[in-house]
């Protein structure tokens, strides 16, 4: 049984090659509905959306640079217990990422799921996009494609990737059952399906699409991909540790926030039911700020802002897989992306540990090791 | 208050005197601990690591169940439990009287440091002018002549050596809380008399009593002694024994009369020992032995003079007495033969080297010679130094050295980077109990230590380079030589000074070697009922051992005071009615002490308690005077009393001491002790001199509104109970199995005993004799008829269980019977006491001849007249088949003791049958060794093998021919034999879906997994469930019954409170914030936590919880709450630390 697959691209329409592959998804007896992202039919804009009907195909558009929200999240509230029913939903690597470290926490399950990777082209922050899409769709998302996938980046205008995706060095999916292949495929004949699990492998073989080798250039093109996306991340993290190691950076870095809180909300693996910032343990005394006040002469209100955002470090910076999706969500252009990536790569690190590479493997503090830190605990 | 009935008296406050008095307190018995050193802890306060897990965890013997009732911080620094009275410094004379009721004499050695004055500030060390070799430190460093007894301990009071103290009163003048008192008595008032026919003897000791200050008189005869007492009231006489006309013995009753308070010592020869001890019983306090030292009389004198100062000898009604004494250790300078002990400075004992490893030793924990301070980088054990040697008449093992030689090599490896070569000389290495073997194994191959058979017979000094040159003999005779820089000489176990006399008082047996002595089949009942021994006073043991010990004298001491009825149950006062305080606005107390002045000269208390008033949840601040002292806390509780308040807040010093007053005060006024708080304002202000105090250090104001911000946030709620279904299931019916039975029954609590198969008993069915001679015959059937005649005892034969489900306090458990017919039984704790059996094999040809049979075999053989040993002309027998290597690496402990009992039985039986025994190493532990000498004695030949080169057997007609090196000749050699007897050790028989239901674990061998096979060894981590017999760990007959007490003890512990109380602190769920995600219930050590599914939310076992936090820790949403520590309150108690809250 083969492990890959190739889908014929008929006049160069690489949307109109995956329409109808999930076409065929959604035609099999096992697969409830598909998880997508879609065209609105009111707006132009892109969200992940839930189709068992299909026609409503027409409009699925898995390579437009619009990623208004990190899916994990939405996945996660549809797999949270057993329905019984199967979704096959199309997930950005960085999606998967999050949703394998939400299943970790309980928030989600595999059960019920087939996860559709695709190799991810980048996105647009929601500003430039807004900006950037213009009124005709299939255009706009004709010319990203191309424009990604000719590796010139030509016909983007002013606007460029979001950061988080100009320093992403996961842009192929990895533990999807299905992965769409795009780099290094000549994509003007076929797309790459490839099966990454053993479910993945019986829904090839169900789906009956012609068997394929990868292309021979591909693991060089996504190699040369991953190099310089690693560069420039690299050099992002010097960037913003400069900008960030004493507390008196990080106030500054932080001093544009107003406790919106848009980043957690935003965050998908930021899964508490109720921010513990927003609950009575923050609900100080009124009194205590006027003791706040004279101790120190002055104090910026509201309180707590760069304890919020070490807070978060603190509960999910292992978690974090750099989906930049809180730094679309802040008003005030606050970096939160390069701060958190920042910290992430190092507590990861630090854990032997990377969010969302292995279902199997357990969070770090989630279990006791005895030998781990002896450096740091004094005990050997 | 849970006191129930009778009360305990524990001698020895080592770790089996602390197993022991913990275990009769958790059943809510009222219990008195003593010791006669400063502290607690025996043997263990020296040794910070303990094999085999190489670390301490002492801790883990607290209570889990009830812990509030009990302290719940480093055990190693002290304890504290509601029904525990602790007696330092304090000896048992005498204990007359009945089970039930016995009468206990107690001497208090007191101090003249005041304990409860003492605050542990140093001041008085820096001026004393006497310097002594430390004991602590095994006389390695020195000490003042005050001192703290040992560095670590909670509280820590100095207390004064009255041997070496010069009396120069510097210490006295520098005390800044007045609680040293040398000189407030005039010792002149103190009147002594001489009374002895030989007037060398009066004025001797005239003269050295006057030398002290003690005004003495002499008289030569009994009558004039008498005559003198009527005139004068004497305080103290000194007596003679043997006298013309009167003796001795009749002054003391006649002078009793006369004088009833009057203290009488005793001087005897040494022949008249046995006479000195019946004066004891009429009345005397002690005895000395002529001739006798200054050294050791004028202290007599001292602590005398003390003891009637301060503290009278103390007499305590108690229902039954454990004596858990611990033991001495061989001295080497004693001996023959030292090597070199005391002559090079880097020749060792086993415990002078654990203080070389410890950062408060002689070299502050760093690996240097004592000699010249250079790094060691050799060392070599020699191990049985004072045992297994019968010049030094120890014909016997001390067990633990093994184990301590290997853990010490494997510390000091540790400790220098690896870069260490350690070497250990053994004669076997006996690593018998469970998890021993691999612990060995894996020093040899992963810790690079060697282990060398022979021994050293004689040390020298290369003067030029500082080391030691050892020479020894291999096991060929050949002569070798080692240079090391340290020899550790693992020393023996000796009985305690004194344990001839108190065992002469008490009634109670001695072993040929001065060890107390057991019943039959037990090991902590004595000839004198009521009586037990605890822990190492019948023998060293290690940790496992002695605590499994010392629950079972707890056991068998409950059972005593169970039977004999609640008529010395102590008469708690009634509590006063718990104070509702729920959803009150906080209204605190706070009380300033002013440690007697010393805190009003650092700091301004008035401006103290006015910042504290300023707070608004603050009723009222008072200043009081000294609150440690009786008069000070009667005023706070008055305060308390007066004020009514629902926080209060003591700023004063050493917060662990007032831990028994608080709860004492809940009693009093109802007001719960957790709203209440002792915070340390005295120890940053602890400067010695007149430096200023740190500035880095928290201020006073700043640790009292820290104080307050914690009380200021405590929910105050009801502790949670859970109720107990106070029955208890047994699984097994074996001797363990029956005992743990009996051992609850007796209590009153109902038991069912389910047993597979048609008949109890187990191996008792096949066994007949032990090697010491005891037959298993008589036991079983006086087991088998105290089961059938106790009516709460409920046997269910051919019966098996199904499934089980619950936690402590409720079990469910299904069984079905024969028939197929299922019922479910309704259960407070299970005691798993399945059993084992003799391993099988395929090895040594067995099965190819009849000659060739397991020890079991031939048990049943000789016991059915099967085998005729008269048939036999020689036997052979092999040790350790299958055994001590992977997979079955363990000792399976009895098998050697086996092949004894049958070598000797034979031998007995037949003198001129040829026995040959191929081992590897003989674990002829403890007092079995002297039949290991008695084997050897009657020509019992004995050939060591290793695995890698194990005998090879073949059937030869009828006959077995083993063919084997034999290591002293290094020549093989063959032995022909009508006999082979395979030692092919025990398999435990715990089925493993057994063990699923009730939610234990197996360890690799698939014997019960302990809790912590050091400190809670018959308890598995699931609280409520118990393990003992050979399902737990192959042991004898004696020691499974052991195991099976201690688990009944443990179990008691729980059945004996119809509700189980929950701590104070606790983790909750704040379900509106919780996510599910279940990091909480993976990271509960204690497995307090579950998934409702149904109901969708994360509930928490509140008597389980322990309160850690670990659970609030791992939550990223405070949706885990651990009461008393919300993070409200934390937050309020670090602004308090950083100067921004209330008061400050």
């Amino acid at each position: 049984m083969s492990k890959t697959a190739k889908i014929d691209v008929k006049d160069q329409n690489l949307l109109g090659a995956l329409r109808q592959f999930l076409k065929a998804v959604l035609d099999q007896e096992a697969i409830h509905a598909v998880l997508v992202p879609w065209r609105l039919p009111m707006k132009n804009m892109v969200m992940p959306t839930l189709i068992t009907d299909p026609e409503r195909l027409e409009r699925v558009d898995p390579l437009s640079p619009a990623f208004p929200m990190n899916g994990a999240k939405v996945v996660s509230r549809l797999t949270r217990k057993a329905t019984g029913r199967k979704v096959a939903a199309m997930m950005r690597p960085c999606e998967i990422r999050a949703f394998v470290e939400l299943v970790k926490l309980k928030q989600a399950r595999m059960e019920d799921l087939l996860i559709i990777g695709t190799d991810c082209l980048g996105a647009l922050t929601n500003q430039d996009y807004f900006k950037w899409v213009g009124d005709d769709m299939d255009q706009a998302t004709q010319t990203f494609y191309t424009a990604v996938l000719s590796g010139k980046g030509e016909g983007l205008g002013d606007v460029s990737l979001a950061p988080a995706c100009q320093v992403c060095e996961f842009p192929v999916p990895a533990g999807a059952d299905l992965a769409v292949g795009l780099f290094g495929v000549n994509t003007s004949d076929e797309l790459l399906i490839e099966a990454q699990t053993p479910q993945g492998e019986a829904f090839l073989e169900a789906l009956g699409l012609a068997g394929a080798e990868a292309p021979s250039g591909r693991q060089q093109s996504i190699d040369k991909l991953v190099a310089e996306r690693t560069a420039a991340r690299d050099e992002m993290f010097v960037r913003t540790r400069e900008a960030t190691d004493s507390l008196e950076k990080l106030t500054r870095y932080l001093a544009n926030c107003v406790n919106c809180y848009n980043c957690r909300v935003a965050c998908p693996v930021c899964y508490c039911r109720e921010c513990v910032f927003v609950t009575d343990v923050f609900d100080h005394e009124p009194l205590q700020y006027l003791l706040w006040a004279s101790r120190k002469g002055a104090i910026k209100m509201p309180t707590d802002t760069v304890f919020y955002h070490i807070t978060r470090l603190a509960h999910m910076s292992t978690a974090c897989v750099g989906c930049g999706q809180c730094s679309n969500a802040c008003p005030n252009d606050i970096p939160v992306m390069e701060l958190f990536r920042t910290v992430a790569h190092q507590t990861q690190r630090a854990f032997e540990y990377e969010a969302g590479r292995n279902v199997d493997e357990a969070p770090p503090l989630t279990q006791f090791k005895e030998k781990e830190f002896e450096e740091v605990v004094g005990i050997s | 208050m849970s006191r129930k009935i009778g009360t305990a008296l524990v001698v020895g406050a080592g770790i089996s005197g602390i197993r022991s008095a913990l275990d009769l307190a958790e059943n809510g018995y009222g219990v008195t601990l003593i010791d006669r050193a400063p502290h607690l802890g025996g043997l263990l306060s020296q040794l910070d690591y303990q094999f085999p897990t190489d670390r301490c965890g002492m801790c883990r013997m607290l209570p889990l169940v009830n812990r509030d009732a009990s302290s719940q911080y480093c055990l190693r620094k002290g304890l504290f439990h509601e029904n525990i009275d602790i007696l330092l410094n304090t000896e048992l004379i005498s204990v007359d009287g009945d089970p039930g009721n016995f009468e206990a004499r107690l001497r208090q050695t007191p101090n003249w440091v005041d304990p409860a004055l003492c605050i542990g500030c140093g001041l008085c060390v820096d001026v004393c002018p006497v310097e002594v070799p430390d004991d602590f430190n095994e006389g390695l460093t020195r000490r003042k002549a005050i001192y703290l007894p040992v560095p670590h301990n909670i509280p820590n009071p100095y207390i004064i050596d009255f041997a070496a103290c010069t009396r120069c009163g510097e210490c006295q003048k520098v005390c800044p809380t007045r609680a040293i008192h040398l000189f407030d008595q005039e010792r002149g008032r103190f009147r002594i008399l001489v009374v002895d026919d030989e007037k060398i003897v009066r004025d001797s000791l005239k003269a050295l009593m006057e030398e002290e200050d003690f005004r003495v008189d002499t008289a030569e005869s009994g009558a004039q002694a008498l005559d003198m007492l009527a005139a004068t009231p004497y305080q103290l006489m000194l007596t003679d024994i043997k006298m013309p006309g009167m003796d001795g013995v009749e002054v003391l009753q006649k002078a009793k009369e006369l004088l009833p308070d009057l203290t009488v010592v005793m001087m005897t020869a040494y022949a008249t020992v046995e006479t000195a001890v019946e004066a004891m019983k009429l009345g005397a306090l002690d005895y000395l032995i002529k001739p006798f030292e200054p050294g050791q009389l004028i202290p007599m004198i001292l602590r005398i003079y003390q003891g009637l100062e301060t503290a009278q000898a103390l007499t305590l009604n108690v229902g039954a007495v454990v004596l858990s004494g611990g033991t001495s250790f061989y001295d080497p300078k004693t001996g023959k033969d030292t090597l070199g002990y005391s002559t090079y400075p880097d020749v060792v004992t086993s415990l002078e080297f654990e203080r070389i490893l410890n950062p408060m030793g002689p070299t502050g924990g760093k690996l240097v010679r004592l000699s010249d301070g250079r790094p060691i980088t050799r060392i070599a054990w020699m191990q049985c130094v004072g045992s297994r040697d019968l010049h030094e008449n120890a014909d016997f093992c001390s067990s633990i050295c093994c184990m301590s030689a290997i853990k010490e090599a494997r510390l000091a490896k540790a400790k220098a980077g690896g870069d260490l070569d350690a070497t250990i000389y053994y004669m076997d290495m006996r690593t018998f109990n469970k998890s021993f073997q691999r612990y060995r194994d894996q020093a040899q191959k992963a810790h690079g230590i060697h282990f060398q058979r022979g021994r050293i017979h004689t040390t020298v000094l290369d003067r030029k380079t500082g080391e030691l040159v050892l020479r020894y003999t291999d096991i060929n005779g050949k002569i070798h030589e080692d240079r090391r820089d340290l020899l550790v000489l693992s020393v023996g176990q000796r009985p305690i000074p004194g344990m001839e006399k108190l065992a002469e008082t008490l009634g109670i047996d001695l072993n040929a070697w001065g060890f107390a002595a057991t019943e039959p089949f037990s090991q902590t009942r004595t000839p004198k009922d009521g009586i037990f021994l605890s822990g190492s006073s019948s023998g060293l043991k290690d940790i496992s051992d002695s605590v499994i010990q010392a629950s079972a004298a707890a056991l068998n001491a409950s059972r005593t005071l169970h039977a004999a009825g609640g008529h010395l149950s102590p008469k708690p006062s009634p509590a006063a009615e718990p104070m509702d305080v729920f959803r009150q606005l906080p209204k605190a107390l706070v009380i300033l002490c002013t440690c007697n002045g010393a805190l009003a000269q650092k700091i301004n208390l008035n401006d103290l308690a006015a910042k504290a008033a300023s707070d608004p949840s603050v009723a009222h601040v008072e200043v009081l005077e000294r609150v440690c002292t009786a008069e000070g806390w009667d005023q706070v509780v008055e305060q308390v009393k007066t004020v009514r308040p629902n926080r209060l807040l003591i700023g004063s010093c050493l917060p662990h001491v007032y831990a028994r007053k608080l709860r004492k005060l809940e009693h009093e006024t109802g007001l719960s002790s957790s709203l209440m708080e002792v915070v340390d304002l005295r120890t940053p202000l602890l400067v010695r001199g007149d430096a200023l105090p740190d500035p880095a250090l928290t201020s006073t104001a700043e640790i009292l509104s820290m104080g307050l911000a914690r009380l200021k946030r405590i929910e105050p709620l009801p502790p949670v109970t859970v109720p107990v279904e106070q029955r208890a299931l047994v699984v097994g019916g074996g001797i363990a199995g029956m005992t743990a039975a009996l051992a609850v029954a007796d209590h009153g609590f109902p038991v069912d005993l389910i047993e597979k198969e048609a008949q109890v008993g187990g191996n008792l069915n096949w066994l007949s004799r032990t090697l010491e001679g005891y037959e298993t015959k008589a036991l079983f059937d006086e087991t088998l008829s105290r089961i059938e005649k106790n009516p709460l005892i409920r046997v269910h034969l051919k019966s098996r269980v199904i499934d089980a489900f619950g936690q402590e306090g409720h079990f469910v458990t299904s069984i079905e019977d024969a028939d197929g017919k299922m019922q479910s039984i309704a259960h407070g704790v299970t005691i798993l006491a399945t059993g084992g059996n003799e391993a099988k094999t395929t090895a040594y040809g067995y099965g190819t001849s009849p000659a060739i049979v397991t020890q079991k075999e031939l048990a049943v053989k000789l016991e059915d007249k099967t085998l005729d040993p008269a048939q036999l002309k020689t036997v052979a027998m092999i040790q350790c088949v299958d055994s001590r290597e992977e997979p079955r690496n363990y000792c399976s402990r009895i098998c050697c003791a086996s092949s004894l009992k049958f070598a000797l039985e034979l031998k007995t039986l037949h003198p001129d049958i040829q026995i040959v025994i191929f081992y590897r190493d003989l674990m002829a532990y403890g007092f079995y060794e002297s039949y290991y000498t008695q084997a050897r004695k009657a020509g019992i030949l004995f050939i060591q093998y290793t695995p890698d080169q194990k005998p090879q057997v073949h059937v030869q007609d009828t006959k077995v021919v083993v063919r084997a090196l034999e290591p002293i000749i290094a020549q093989d050699i063959e032995v022909t034999a009508d006999l082979l007897v395979l030692a092919t050790g025990i398999q435990p028989a715990l089925p493993p879906n057994l063990a699923k239901a009730y939610g234990i674990s197996l360890d690799p061998d698939g014997f019960f997994l302990e809790a912590d096979s050091k400190w809670r060894p018959v308890d598995a981590l699931k609280e409520g469930v118990f393990a003992c017999g050979l399902s737990h760990s192959p042991r004898s007959i004696t020691e499974s019954i052991a195991t099976a007490e201690a688990a009944a003890q443990r179990a008691l512990r729980i059945l004996s409170h119809a509700q189980l109380t929950a701590g104070k602190i606790v983790a909750t769920v704040r379900h509106s914030l919780c996510s599910l995600c279940e990091q909480c219930i993976s990271a509960c050590p204690y497995e307090a936590r579950a998934l409702w599914a149904e109901q969708e939310k994360v509930v928490v076992h509140p008597v389980r919880c322990q309160g850690c936090g670990t659970c609030a820790a791992v939550c990223p949403n405070s949706a885990s709450v651990l009461l008393g520590f919300t993070e409200q309150q934390m937050f309020d108690v670090i602004d308090a630390a950083i100067g921004s809250a209330m008061c400050s």
